[in-house]
């Protein structure tokens, strides 16, 4: 077995790639390609614009009129011509716009006679078949098709936008070669060189059969001019002046010399070299054509989806990310702002509490010096110990409720701002009780007993009895007489009064400092309760803010979690994809280098510039 | 053939002089209208165009019977115009500057002209007088090829704006050419007063690989073309034509009649060996009894398909140079081109004068809005809407055109009576145009009215087609005004 040409390994990798890229179509397409650049026979597709003498340079390269001619528009459908032992034709044609959908029974093919065929292709007969003819075949025994040649003759190309035209496309997919007719009377035209552009792009084997050459003297410059017209649009054909007429005067008279003028002895070698030299010749190029342009398709995929590399996915993630952390800043400032709001206020709260509460005993105090300078505290005490501790219950209850009230609407604000879990109340407050006040002591007071009486009459009337005893001594009477002892008897009464005054006094003050100080007692034990409270409510409410930030924080740290996870994510799959798309490129550079390996740089015309980088 | 009642070329003298009123203030635009009234009383101006290589020079010296276009330098073809005078006379008219003469005169009986004083750039415009009674009726402008590139637009508009009627050469007459053709009549004036283009195949005689019967082949293609619906709506008229052949026909001289004459004396064999290549023909050495560069000069004249037909017919018996000379012109088709011209150009001259006018007169307009102008404007548009012979231009181009279909035994006739071959009474009524007395054509044109009448108003038939019939009636009125001309103011 001899190995297999480099082409064929070419073409095989391509349709690999292509069925790695899941291009099931191109590589379908490469498939076919394939099976019939292994088949032995050489399709050529005789393609021109009208009149330009198609069908004529047909029958004149099988020296037979099988091909209907005519001055007008001639052929309407595909004509295939290839070797039989017998001539044989048949029409083909397509039923299923004229049968029922359901049992279309897709192309029919009719056995026919040659003449008949050349009829209908030529539009000229009667409509004996049913439904458009999709394509004649024709088979004859002649020599040049016995080597594999299969010409097909089409429908003139005249409009680029005709359905002709498009049908000439599509069989330009079965061509090995393509046989371009054009008049010799007239160069090239540019919708010529359009078609030319856009045949090698699909099949790079064109050969150019200048015809009718008969008809023009000047035929040689035409082939120039038009070899120029070739050169500039990058087409590379072969181009061969041909002569239909003198090749069938030819095989009318047997006459080799014109048979050498009508240049199909050129044509005929050209095509019969390509057929015997398909492996070699043919086949290279259009592998490098189909192969390249599949790449380039694959590569322009392939791009395309290095291009996309931000995805609507991650751009969303991105975004949410960014909110997130966004968020997360407000919170942390919200949450900072909020607690020194909240000290703050407790300490203006406090302030306040302590202030007002001091305010109310002070007027307590007051009443308590203003009774106290008149009353006895002796017979008093008792109803103002009463009146006292009401007051003071009363002072407290109002200092109390107003704390709760300041409280109360600072826990509110905190609540509206970090509004808690499951709407209860931030702070429970208590509600009042009556502090157990330490019982108010009675004053140490003296009363002013009978004896001590006695005692300090006895003591001011000494005084007096000597002191009057003194003076009356000094008139002679004895020092106890009755003036003296009348002295001593108002002596001993003013120092008891004296004395008795003096007691109350300090009675009283002995009952404003008792009431001073249980004022005192009782301010400091209520204004530690309220300083309790509202370090208790401050401390609850600084807990609460932190709790409740620190539940934000963490649901907003889920989200920016899942966004970075995501966006990460995204990212690890992109340059994933990235780095197996850069490969797959690769691959294709390398495949594109074979090609062009494979291809003489000429072969691939305007198409190899496919500039690759990976 | 105009309406009753307004005279279109009437109108348009009107509207153009009040335009020059109008316009007394802007010299170029006063320029522009006194050119345009100039040119209203001027023969018919048929430019001849298309792309390179269809045959135009050859189409232009077959109809003028001289062998000179094309004219020109070498690679620089000028716009030339042919006209009839008594005597000939090459005036240069360059682009800026004083307008020159150039030197003209026959050599060896073939009119030469001799530019080579000027530079190519200074050809702006060559005007040709030639004794020829072809020329009687209309002048010939023979244009360079037209560019396939985006300049095409441009040459377009020139060829439409300088000419009232244009021949456009193609070589199939395919979709390219046919493109070619709608953007010639697409300007506001040929929408109103659509075709004035007729469609010619010069080289008729390649068809069919230079068979004897090509032009049989040729005729074939062109009544095809007549008939298909695309091709109709944007020409008037197909003419296939062997241009070669024509032009041999009318210029032929003594030596080339000598020559071909020597030609059909060899040998058939011998002959129809030769003729079978143009190379076996041309080559250097031929047993027929000519000179190479004599063979190279009767190739070029008369082509393959010409020689044989020549060596054919000369055999046959039309050995004179009269008698071969009638034969080739009558063959080549030129008699179907001139009837053609003849149908669809000069018998309405004058509405395509005054089409050129209303277009002239529309590019004023459009350069230079004025509120004073616009009456001029409305009145313009009013005539472009209304004027009768415009109506009849459109029905015809929408009959054509398959646009509106009448029933089959009104289609003929309609087409008929709106001028659709030929505007003269008898072609109207399809009457022989020798034998018919007024008698007769009275009798034609009063039956005819009274049958379009009824069609006018028959209910069967849709909107448009009533509205068709209406024209055809007032065709058939003016057709009675045209034969009293007393009858109507």
């Amino acid at each position: 077995m001899i190995a297999p040409p480099p082409w064929l390994d070419v073409l095989d990798s391509t349709i690999g790639a292509c069925a790695s890229h899941q291009r099931p179509d191109l590589a379908h397409r490469l498939r076919q390609r394939r099976a019939r650049l292994l088949d032995d026979r050489l399709r050529v597709l005789v393609v021109g614009e009208p009149n330009q003498g198609k069908s004529q340079l047909v029958n004149a390269l099988v020296n037979a009129p099988i091909c209907a001619v005519g001055d007008d528009l001639t052929t309407t459908a595909p004509t295939v011509v290839q070797h039989a032992d017998v001539p044989s034709a048949a029409l083909v044609t397509d039923t299923a716009g004229h049968a029922p959908r359901a049992i279309a029974p897709g192309p029919e093919r009719v056995d026919t006679t040659i003449d008949e065929v050349s009829k209908q292709v030529a539009g000229r007969a009667g409509a004996t078949h049913r439904g458009a003819i999709v394509r004649a075949e024709i088979g004859i025994p002649r020599k040049l098709l016995a080597s594999g040649l299969v010409l097909i003759d089409t429908p003139a190309v005249g409009d680029p936008q005709s359905a002709g035209a498009a049908r000439t496309f599509a069989a330009l997919d079965q061509a090995d070669t393509v046989l371009l007719a054009t008049d010799a009377t007239a160069e090239l035209s540019t919708r010529e060189l359009d078609l030319l552009v856009r045949i090698v792009k699909s099949c790079p084997n064109v050969i150019i059969a200048l015809t009718k050459i008969d008809l023009s003297p000047r035929w040689r410059q035409v082939a120039e001019a038009n070899r120029e017209k070739l050169a500039k649009a990058s087409v590379s054909a072969r181009l061969i002046g041909v002569s239909a007429v003198l090749r069938l005067q030819a095989a009318k008279t047997g006459d080799q010399q014109i048979n050498a003028e009508s240049g199909f002895v050129d044509l005929i070698g050209c095509l019969q070299r390509e057929v015997t030299g398909k492996s070699e010749h043919v086949a290279p190029r259009a592998v490098a054509v189909a192969t390249s342009t599949t790449i380039a398709a694959l590569v322009t995929t392939l791009r395309g989806q290095l291009a996309g590399t931000e995805s609507a996915n991650s751009v969303a993630a991105t975004a949410q990310l960014t909110e997130a952390q966004q968020q997360f800043d407000a919170l942390r400032k919200r949450t900072g702002r909020w607690q020194t709001t909240v000290a703050d206020e407790m300490a203006d709260i406090g302030a306040d509490v302590e202030h007002d509460f001091r305010e109310r005993t002070r007027l307590i105090l007051r009443e308590v010096d203003r009774a106290f300078d008149e009353a006895e505290p002796l017979t008093a005490w008792e109803p103002f110990g009463e009146w006292l501790a009401e007051n003071l219950m009363e002072a407290a209850q109002a200092n109390f409720a107003w704390l709760v009230e300041r409280c109360q609407w600072l826990a509110d604000r905190v609540a509206a701002e970090f509004p808690p879990e499951d709407g209860a109340s931030v702070v429970t407050l208590p509600e009042w009780a009556d502090p157990e006040t330490a019982d108010l002591d009675d004053p140490r007071l003296e009363p002013y007993s009978v004896g001590a009486r006695a005692f300090t009459g006895l003591r001011g009337s000494y005084g007096g009895v000597l002191m009057f005893g003194l003076i009356t001594s000094m008139a002679g009477l004895s020092l106890v007489n009755p003036i003296s002892l009348a002295a001593g008897v108002a002596f001993a009464g003013k120092t008891i009064r004296d004395e008795a005054d003096g007691r109350l006094k300090r009675r009283q003050s002995q009952a404003k400092s008792t009431a001073q100080r249980y004022v005192d007692d009782f301010f400091i034990m209520c204004s530690k309760e309220s300083k309790d409270l509202s370090r208790k409510v401050q401390r609850t409410l600084r807990d609460h803010i932190t709790e409740r930030a620190e539940a934000m924080q963490a649901e907003l740290n889920t989200t920016a979690t899942q966004a970075r996870e995501t966006v990460q994510s995204e990212a690890t799959r992109r340059d994933r994809t990235n780095l197996v798309v850069r490969q797959s490129l690769e691959q294709l550079v390398n495949l594109h280098h074979k090609v062009q390996e494979l291809a003489t740089p000429r072969a691939l015309g305007g198409s190899s510039g496919l500039e690759l980088t990976a | 053939m105009t309406g009753p009642g307004a005279h279109l070329p009437d109108i348009a003298w009107a509207m153009l002089n009040s335009a020059l009123g109008l316009y007394r203030d802007n010299p170029r635009a006063t320029g522009w209208l006194r050119h345009h009234r100039e040119r209203f009383e001027e023969p018919l101006r048929v430019a001849v165009a298309g792309p390179r290589g269809v045959g135009k020079s050859t189409l232009v010296n077959a109809l003028v019977g001289e062998e000179i276009a094309p004219v020109g330098l070498p690679g620089h073809q000028a716009v030339t115009w042919f006209q009839d005078a008594a005597e000939p006379r090459a005036t240069v008219y360059p682009p800026h500057g004083q307008a020159g003469e150039a030197p003209i005169g026959r050599i060896d009986a073939k009119l030469q002209v001799d530019l080579r004083e000027w530079r190519p750039d200074q050809l702006g415009q060559v005007v040709i007088d030639v004794p020829t009674r072809a020329l009687r009726d209309l002048v010939l402008i023979d244009n360079p090829a037209l560019p396939t590139d985006e300049d095409q637009g441009e040459a377009l508009d020139r060829i439409t704006r300088q000419s009232d009627a244009v021949l456009y050469v193609g070589r199939h007459g395919d979709a390219e050419d046919l493109a070619v053709m709608r953007a010639a009549t697409d300007n506001p004036v040929s929408r109103a007063a659509p075709v004035n283009l007729v469609l010619v195949l010069a080289r008729a005689d390649e068809i069919g690989g230079g068979r004897i019967d090509a032009l049989t082949s040729a005729r074939q293609i062109a009544r095809r073309y007549r008939g298909d619906v695309n091709v109709r709506g944007a020409c008037q008229d197909v003419i296939a034509i062997a241009g070669l052949i024509a032009q041999a026909g009318r210029t032929m001289r003594e030596n080339e009649f000598a020559a071909l004459a020597k030609l059909s004396a060899v040998d058939r064999t011998v002959l129809d060996d030769a003729l079978l290549s143009a190379e076996r023909f041309t080559a250097a050495e031929v047993p027929i009894g000519l000179s190479q560069p004599d063979r190279h000069y009767l190739f070029d004249r008369l082509g393959l398909f010409g020689l044989r037909l020549t060596t054919t017919l000369l055999r046959r018996g039309y050995d004179s140079q009269i008698t071969l000379s009638a034969q080739l012109v009558q063959r080549s088709g030129l008699r179907d081109l001139r009837e053609a011209i003849a149908q669809s150009f000069v018998e309405r001259r004058e509405v395509l004068k005054a089409r050129s006018a209303l277009l002239g007169l529309d590019t004023v307009l459009r350069s230079d809005p004025r509120p004073e102008a616009r009456k001029l404007a409305l009145d313009l548009e009013r005539a472009l809407a209304n004027a009768h012979d415009f109506r009849e231009l459109r029905l015809l181009a929408t009959l054509r055109a398959g646009r509106l279909k009448l029933p089959e035994e009104l289609a003929e006739e309609a087409h008929r009576l709106i001028g659709g071959q030929g505007v003269s009474l008898p072609a109207r009524l399809n009457l022989d145009e020798a034998a018919a007395g007024g008698g007769e054509l009275n009798q034609a044109i009063i039956a005819a009215l009274s049958r379009w009448r009824r069609a006018a108003e028959n209910p069967l038939l849709s909107a448009d087609q009533r509205r068709a019939a209406q024209i055809v009636v007032r065709s058939c009125e003016g057709m009675i005004s045209q034969l009293h001309p007393g009858m109507t103011g």
